[in-house]
């Protein structure tokens, strides 16, 4: 190493600290536009992909961006539910091939997708290990989800309990792991998968219990009627489907009327595609949307939010720039001293500033790789990571 | 060999001045600069290494015209021929002790740290008795290990004239003796010339011969 590099490189050694904050600020300074910028591309990317294999959603009215978000990247908002029997008018119309959804519970912080098996074809899903949905009470779960839950084919899931304290609510239901998908790179990775009626049965609308007329049971009669038996609250309800109870489990009331939070309506052809956004164009409770058009507008806010922080960033930057160059500029007065021996010894003031430089390039040098292996970091492994350095 | 004929040097915005008539060093002499504080012996210590040059005069060096020399040829002079001793130590403190002794081979262009200039700073170590805290920083060594530091530093290119400035000036008795006696060792056994400043009176038998700054400096006696 020639001699101003060397010295300068023991110089910054020496006062490690010093070095070391000033690389830290220098590397955000350099990372934070730019991880921004990468993340919020990716994201615009995944999401518009997303989007555009989902040519239409339809939902009861209210937030398009709800119903969106819920539908297509199971978000935690849940848009306003609307009645099974939609599904039966769409299949009916032969316009399109209806698939819903009912998206509303977890487990843990991982979402319960309640759907039917046309959802899979739709989105190209394939199994990496077990089997699809057969019966009721099962579940497939998404990559990463079983990562995240450390669950395999065999193992169960349980249904997070709505609230603790509500005794008459939602119990959570214990569902075993049949098959598990290989990764897609979508949300459909972070799912759990279940039939539709599994998620009616999680909400409470469909449950199995023991049956009143036998003997064991005498005790949760309430009271008998001239054709129904009334049951108490010592009644034991089933919160695992088995091959034992299943056929104990049942639903009130009419099926059109069990809820769904979206529809994933697949055309059948342009032509039908535009039929069936006519005949929803004016409907009183639901709504028809393109969820291209929805991430278009969400993304336009992004982007203008985007442009704001990278000025403000740009405003950061300008002040970290000079904010290290008066440490600079202090260092080389303080440093006078130095110099002077430096000047003395036979060193030239070409010599003498070199070293001073020679630290800022070093420092330079060191921030932008450092900055260089974050952006790298961060486009192999996403927003998480600057969600982790700037929150 | 040194000589300084018709010497004028004044600072800018400041009333004091050098006016040195006539003064010479023979070569293998060692000699003792004496005179009160301020009265301008580090400034004659810094026109004979050419750090800074005179209003008037000439100064020669080791058969060199310092002042006449280009700055690039003053500083590698300076490296090449002369040893410099602070009275300070001028050590850096981000430097452990090896570097230190390596200083001028870094700064001075065209020189390289070589493997044989390293065995030197070794050997320069071992004799002034600081072989085993090489690797230590100046802030881990006491006021003689500094000093016995800058001494080896001087002395690494084998200089032909030491200019020591004070030497012995922050040293306790022991040690003060100790680093002129290697000084003088050295001086003697490679022929070089020493000028060396000092106010230690119990020191001065020890050179060929005492120079009095204050009958030197014409304007100081006038």
């Amino acid at each position: 190493m020639s001699g101003v590099w060397y010295l300068a490189w023991r110089y910054m050694g020496w006062h490690r600290w010093k070095a070391s904050i000033l690389i830290a600020a220098v590397t955000l300074v350099l990372y934070l536009p730019l991880g921004l910028q990468l993340v919020v591309e990716q994201t615009a990317r995944d999401m518009n992909a997303r989007a555009d294999l989902s040519p239409l959603v339809l939902g009861a009215r209210g937030s398009p961006l709800e119903l969106v978000l819920n539908a297509l990247y199971f978000s935690a908002e849940q848009p306003p539910t609307f009645g099974y029997g939609v599904v039966a008018e769409l299949r009916d119309s032969t316009l399109v091939d209806p698939i819903p959804l009912y998206i509303r519970y977890h487990s843990q912080d991982v979402p319960i997708v309640g759907t039917t098996l046309d959802y899979f074809g739709f989105r190209g899903l394939q199994l990496a290990q077990g089997r699809q949905l057969t019966t009721l009470g099962e579940a497939v779960l998404g990559a990463r989800a079983a990562t995240a839950l450390g669950v395999q084919v065999g193992d169960f899931v349980v249904s997070s309990p709505e609230s603790v304290f509500d005794i008459a609510g939602v119990y959570p239901l214990k569902m075993p792991v049949v098959g598990i998908l290989a990764m897609a790179y979508s949300p459909d990775d972070e799912a759990i998968f279940v039939d539709l009626k599994t998620a009616w049965i999680i909400e409470g609308i469909g449950h199995g219990h023991q049956e009143l007329t036998r003997a064991e049971a005498a005790s949760a009669v309430l009271k008998t009627e001239a054709d129904r038996i009334v049951a108490n609250a010592s009644l034991v309800q089933y919160n695992e489907i088995t091959a034992d109870n299943i056929d104990s489990f049942h639903f009130h009331g009419d099926n059109s009327d069990l809820p769904l939070t979206a529809i994933l309506p697949a055309p059948r052809s342009d032509k039908a595609r535009v039929l069936v956004q006519g005949r929803y164009q004016a409907h009183e409770s639901l709504q028809l949307l393109q969820p291209r058009a929805v991430i278009d507008q969400l993304l336009d806010t992004v982007f203008a939010v985007q442009r704001y922080v990278l000025v403000a960033m740009g405003l950061v930057t300008l002040a970290t720039a000079a904010v290290v160059l008066l440490v600079f500029l202090l260092s080389w007065r303080a440093r006078r001293p130095e110099q002077d021996t430096l000047h003395r010894l036979g060193g030239s003031k070409t010599a003498i500033l070199s070293l001073m430089l020679a630290e800022v390039v070093i420092v330079l040098i060191v921030s932008a790789t450092l900055a260089a292996v974050l952006v790298a970091l961060t486009h192999w492994f996403g927003g998480p990571l600057l969600q982790a350095v700037v929150l | 060999m040194i000589e300084l004929c018709d010497l004028e040097f004044r600072y800018d915005q400041s009333s004091f001045a050098l006016q040195i008539e006539h003064l010479r060093l023979e070569e293998k002499e060692h000699v003792a600069l004496i005179g009160p504080s301020g009265c301008g012996k580090t400034t004659l210590l810094n026109i004979l290494a050419g750090v800074v040059l005179p209003d008037a005069g000439s100064v020669h060096v080791a058969s060199a015209s310092v002042a006449k020399l280009s700055d690039a040829r003053r500083r590698e002079f300076r490296i090449r021929k002369l040893g410099l001793i602070f009275q300070n130590f001028e050590l850096l403190d981000y430097l452990n002790v090896r570097d230190n002794i390596l200083l001028p081979l870094r700064v001075g262009r065209g020189l390289v740290v070589t493997a044989a200039l390293r065995q030197r700073a070794e050997t320069l170590a071992e004799r002034l008795d600081i072989a085993d805290k090489l690797s230590r920083h100046p802030a881990q060594l006491s006021q003689g290990e500094r000093q016995r530091v800058a001494v080896s530093r001087a002395l690494l290119l084998q200089p032909s004239v030491i200019l020591a400035d004070e030497p012995t000036g922050n040293l306790d008795p022991a040690n003060k003796f100790v680093v002129l006696d290697l000084l003088l060792d050295y001086a003697r056994e490679s022929g070089a010339t020493l000028l060396t400043v000092t106010h230690d009176r119990e020191l001065l038998d020890r050179f060929d011969r005492i120079v009095d700054f204050n009958a030197l400096n014409r304007w100081r006696s006038a």
